[in-house]
Order: C-alpha cells, then sequence, then structure tokens
C-alpha cells in the first residue's frame, strides 16, 4: 500500500518486506507495510538513577522545566534549537533515551558559559548536569565520544611526557594525526616543524608572530621543538603521576 | 430574638463553630447526619492531613473532645435539618427527629463529597483493582499500614498519580470545572510516604499544573523530588487499559514536553479525586434559601460582603467547603469565625 505524505513519517518508522507469510497465509505484495507507533513504551529509570546517583549530577531532580536555561542558552538561541538543556534533563530524568540520541550530533555544543547554573531559580547546576548526561551516555555507548576528547587525551599525554606544554611537539604531532604527511627527524622519530607538508591557516597564523618575535625568543623555540626539553627529574615524577591517574581513572 | 444558635454539620467546621460558641456560653445545637462527629477526615479514615501532616485524630480530637463536653452545646448525631420559617433573629426550625428549636442565628457547615470516579469510564476505576482513589489509598496507609496492589496483595514497583479527575473538567458538565486545591498537595505528601517507606517504588505524577499554592509550593512540590525523588509529568491521562500478557496497566497520555503519546506500564494508578457540593450541602441550601453557584452548586457568599462567611441570608454564616474546595485548617478556623459572627448577630453579651 502506498503512503501518502510519505515525509510525514520518519524513514525508520516504516517496516515493509518483499516476502512475508503469516500463519501460514502470504501477505505479500501492497498489504505487508507496517507504520511503526510514536509511542513511548517505557522509561529506563535505571540510565536516570545513574545519572541522579552521580555527585555532580543531583541537582538533576530539582528542575521543574520553567525554562530560563535555554532562554539564555546562547547554543540554543544562535544557533539550532535542537539544543535545549531543559529538554535534555527531563528525557534524562525519564530515561528516554531515543529521544536523546536523536539530538546526539548537537549535544556536546555547549560552550560553557554557565549562563544556565547562574540564572536557574531552582539551583540546578545545568551546565555539569549536561556534562553527567553526556558522560553517561558515552558509557553505556549510546553516544559518540565528543570529538575534542581525541585533542585533550593527545594534550594529556604531552604534558605527561615531557612535564611541560611543548607547543611545537603538541601542535606537528596533532596535525600528523589529521593525516598531514609530516618530516620527521630520525633520531627522535618527532615531526620537524614547517618541514613537511604543512595546512596554509596554520601558515598564516604563524608568520604573523613570528615576523615579530625577539630573534633569541625565535631561537628558543626552534630549540625547543627540535630537542624537546624536559622538567627536571620528570621520569620519577611522571611515574607516580600515571600511576595516580590511572587509579582516579582520569587517564580512561 | 432567640439567643440559640444552630450548627449544621459536624466536620471540622462545623466543630470550630461550636466549639466557639460553647465557649462563649451560647446554646449551641450541633446537628449531625452520621452516627459520629468528625466528618470527612474521620468518617473516611484520613491518614495524614495536609499542610501540617498530623492525624486526623490529632487535629479533630479536642475539638470533638470540648464540643462534646461543653454543656452549653446539645450534639444530635444522625439527625439532620428539615425545615426552617421564620426570619432574622428567630428562625423556627424543625429536625429530621421531629424536635422544633427557635434559634437566632445558623451556621451551615455541610461540606463536600468525593468525586465518583465511575464517571470517567476511560480511567478504569471498578473495572481494574489496581486503579484506585486517593481517598482508597489514604485507608490503605491508616486501616492496613501498608502499600500493595488490589489485584494480588504484592507491592507494587511503580505507582502513578492521576490529577484533576473530577476536576477542571468541562466533560462533566458544567458543575466539575473548578479546582479540587488539595489534590495536588496530598499526592505530593502520599507519594513521599510511599517512596519514604518503600525507596524502591518508583512514583509518577502525572499532571496540567501543580497548584501547591502559597507556602505549600516547597514541601509539598519540591520537596517530593528533590528530597525523595518522585518525578513529575507533564500530560493528562486519557485513558488507563490493562495488559494481561504482563498483568500491569499501562497509562496512556501526551508527554506534552516530548511531545510523544506514550502508555507507560504501572503497578498501581492512584485516582486524585475532585470535591463536590455534598447532598447534604444541596438541601439545606433548598431549605435555608441560600445562594449556590449556578454551575457547581457551591454556596456562595454575600455579594455586598468582603467575608467569605456571610451568606446572602442575615443571621445565616456558612463555612467550610459547603463553599468550595478548602483545607482542613481553613475548614476549622472558618468555622470558628463563623461561630463568632454567630455569636455576635444573636446579641451575645460576652464577659471574659
Amino acid at each position: 500500500m502506498a503512503i501518502h505524505e510519505r515525509s510525514l513519517v520518519e524513514p525508520e518508522r516504516i517496516v515493509r518486506k518483499e516476502r512475508l507469510v503469516i500463519d501460514g497465509v502470504d501477505v505479500s505484495g501492497d498489504w505487508n507495510l507496517i507504520i511503526l507507533p510514536r509511542v513511548i513504551n517505557d522509561y529506563d529509570l535505571d540510565f536516570a538513577k545513574e545519572i541522579i546517583n552521580s555527585p555532580d549530577g543531583k541537582t538533576i531532580t530539582q528542575c521543574y522545566q520553567c525554562s530560563y536555561c535555554t532562554a539564555s542558552c546562547p547554543v540554543h538561541n544562535y544557533w539550532d534549537e535542537r539544543y535545549n538543556p531543559r529538554h535534555f534533563i527531563h528525557l534524562a530524568r525519564l530515561g528516554l533515551i531515543d529521544e536523546l540520541q536523536k539530538r546526539a550530533d548537537v549535544m556536546w555544543r555547549c560552550v560553557s558559559c554557565h549562563k544556565c547554573t547562574h540564572r536557574c531559580p531552582k539551583g540546578v547546576l545545568v551546565e555539569e548536569v549536561l556534562k553527567v548526561i553526556l558522560r553517561t551516555m558515552a558509557k553505556k555507548g549510546l553516544i559518540d565520544e565528543y570529538p575534542s576528547k581525541k585533542f585533550d587525551k593527545f594534550f594529556t599525554e604531552s604534558v605527561l611526557e615531557y612535564g611541560r606544554i611543548e607547543d611545537g611537539e603538541l601542535l606537528f604531532g596533532w596535525i600528523e594525526k589529521q593525516g598531514y604527511n609530516v618530516v620527521k627527524d630520525p633520531i627522535l622519530k618527532k615531526p620537524i616543524p614547517f618541514l613537511g607538508e604543512t595546512p596554509e591557516w596554520l601558515k598564516q597564523l604563524v608568520m604573523k608572530p613570528i615576523k615579530s618575535m625577539n630573534v633569541s625568543f625565535l631561537v628558543l623555540n626552534a630549540k625547543h621543538m627540535l630537542f624537546h626539553p624536559r622538567t627536571k627529574n620528570w621520569n620519577k615524577f611522571k611515574q607516580v603521576l600515571r600511576k595516580v591517574m590511572q587509579e582516579e581513572g582520569a587517564l580512561t | 430574638m432567640a439567643k440559640s444558635v444552630l450548627v449544621i454539620g459536624g466536620g471540622p467546621a462545623g466543630l470550630g463553630a461550636a466549639m466557639i460558641l460553647g465557649r462563649l456560653g451560647i446554646p449551641t445545637i450541633l446537628v449531625e447526619k452520621e452516627d459520629r462527629l468528625g466528618g470527612s477526615p474521620i468518617l473516611n479514615h484520613y491518614h495524614t492531613l495536609i499542610p501540617r501532616k498530623l492525624k486526623p485524630e490529632q487535629v479533630l480530637g479536642p475539638y470533638i473532645k470540648e464540643v462534646e463536653s461543653n454543656p452549653n452545646v446539645q450534639v444530635k448525631l444522625k439527625t439532620e435539618l428539615s425545615a426552617c420559617e421564620g426570619e432574622p433573629g428567630s428562625y423556627k426550625v424543625t429536625l429530621s427527629n421531629g424536635e422544633t428549636h427557635e434559634v437566632g442565628a445558623i451556621v451551615v457547615a455541610t461540606g463536600f463529597e468525593h468525586f465518583d470516579p465511575r464517571r470517567k469510564g476511560e480511567l478504569g476505576y471498578g473495572l481494574y483493582p489496581d486503579v484506585i482513589t486517593n481517598l482508597e489509598l489514604e485507608q490503605m496507609f491508616s486501616k492496613e499500614g501498608r502499600l500493595y496492589r488490589p489485584s494480588n496483595g504484592q507491592l507494587p514497583k511503580r505507582v502513578a498519580f492521576v490529577f484533576c479527575v473530577g476536576s477542571r473538567d468541562r466533560q462533566l458538565g458544567v458543575t466539575n470545572v473548578h479546582c479540587c486545591r488539595y489534590g495536588c498537595a496530598l499526592s505530593g505528601l502520599q507519594a513521599m510516604e510511599i517512596r519514604q517507606h518503600y525507596p524502591d517504588v518508583d512514583v509518577f505524577c502525572y499532571y496540567m499544573d501543580v497548584r501547591t499554592y502559597g507556602t505549600w509550593e516547597y514541601p509539598f512540590y519540591w520537596a517530593p523530588q528533590e528530597q525523595y525523588g518522585v518525578r513529575y509529568v507533564r500530560g493528562r491521562i486519557a485513558e488507563i487499559t490493562y495488559s494481561p500478557a504482563d498483568g500491569r496497566l499501562r497509562v496512556k497520555h501526551e508527554d506534552t514536553i516530548v511531545q510523544r503519546p506514550s502508555e507507560v506500564p504501572m503497578d498501581l494508578v492512584v485516582l486524585v479525586l475532585g470535591m463536590e457540593p455534598s447532598a447534604g450541602t444541596k438541601k439545606v441550601a433548598k431549605i435555608l434559601g441560600l445562594a449556590q453557584d449556578p454551575d457547581s452548586k457551591f454556596l456562595v457568599p454575600s455579594e455586598d460582603s468582603g467575608s467569605n462567611i456571610i451568606s446572602n441570608k442575615p443571621g445565616i454564616f456558612i463555612a467550610g467547603a459547603c463553599k468550595g474546595p478548602i483545607d482542613i485548617e481553613s475548614s476549622l478556623s472558618e468555622g470558628e469565625a463563623a461561630g463568632a459572627e454567630a455569636a455576635a448577630f444573636v446579641g451575645a453579651k460576652v464577659t471574659v
């Protein structure tokens, strides 16, 4: 049977088979089309409980859906109406996971301006609560991890390695991870800045500061980029730090 | 002018009036159609009263004791008003037991009755044993002291409160368009009691809006959510069905925040009943010629007075739930105010 106004029905709700036999009766053809209802059949309260029981998610129970947060939210106001903190709280509290997943592409877009948290008349720590919702979803495999998390990991590893933020290594190591063909030095196997393939925007970005930079500072930077100095006695400290971070689950 | 006062109704408002009149030394006749005093909270075995979370006996016990022991008050149980003649200051009243009295003033405190949820057939009350009223839940607490599903006697995993059953409903005619005033707060209290004693039971409140007015906002709306984890879902329950496959009920509604229809399984569904004027209120209004709201049939105060206990007839005072939904503490204080007004009307000289 043909569906009139197909645009009104989401494709995932249309079930249709080429051949279908029910109780020995062949119902293939036009009569085996089923449109699944939009009805919510149940709540996933375990999901909700996990959020409520986490230390930074407790205030989710205080929300009374006034939408002060959403009205203040720059992401909602200037970007996408589907980013709606108030709505995420309601969905998470009842464990309506399929509805949350529909918004997975926008859910990471919080800019952490904290207007919501500062204005909430019920004292909900909205920004924290939203992060707990995302964390719980990621943990349960219900949403892809936030893309910037990959950079965060790379950054942490780099700091753990040298005991300091090593700009050149961080930048060009990251560029290498993005698929650019960088030139590495043969001994340390680290990318040498600007020798290989470099994105155009980066060249433009660094030209201006380099022109106005003090020569000795430039030499110092170049030296660091090539020889990767470490913090004094870093090796011992690194081992302890890595162990503690592993125990606290901060390295996952 | 006659110096005595007739109080009709032995509930909170009537008891408040009779207590004050007795204390002021005014001969008072208190008529009550049931066989004991206390009104709905006592007769219907309420468990805990809003807003002070006291037991009915704690609240009304002292009133009943004082009214029964005061020599100025004659309590006439199983008695109703059957006729009234005369004029303000000397009403000649006939009671159902044949007695006639001449009274200077009358306090009407004839109260309300609970809505009969059988009139909302789509909610399945009377059809499914696990659909109960909030009055039955109160009695479950007060008489049996435990929570269970009437169908199998076991503890429910999920309880749903359905707000506004018999309130704010034009489908029932013009008689039930008012708000019951107590339902939101009582549901919050009952939900908290459930969560307190059975922390594993999930409780859901289905509301259109939550009217825990004034100072009730925190104790009966915020506390259930923040301290007891009661969940509030916006959407009026349109239908309750039963699924033989799992033996659970389904509450059909639209979650208006998500904007999707829902049919969620529940084990026990509690209907939050509205208030209607009692049969006694309608009867007394006819006998005494009191003004009634044309739609709800509740008594209405005089148009000329700012006070809501002054009726359209001089010398007749109205107090409590015969005028519309009201909570018990306000009922008591209205009764006391009406008692004092009646005392002043009969020209009592009060010395302290």
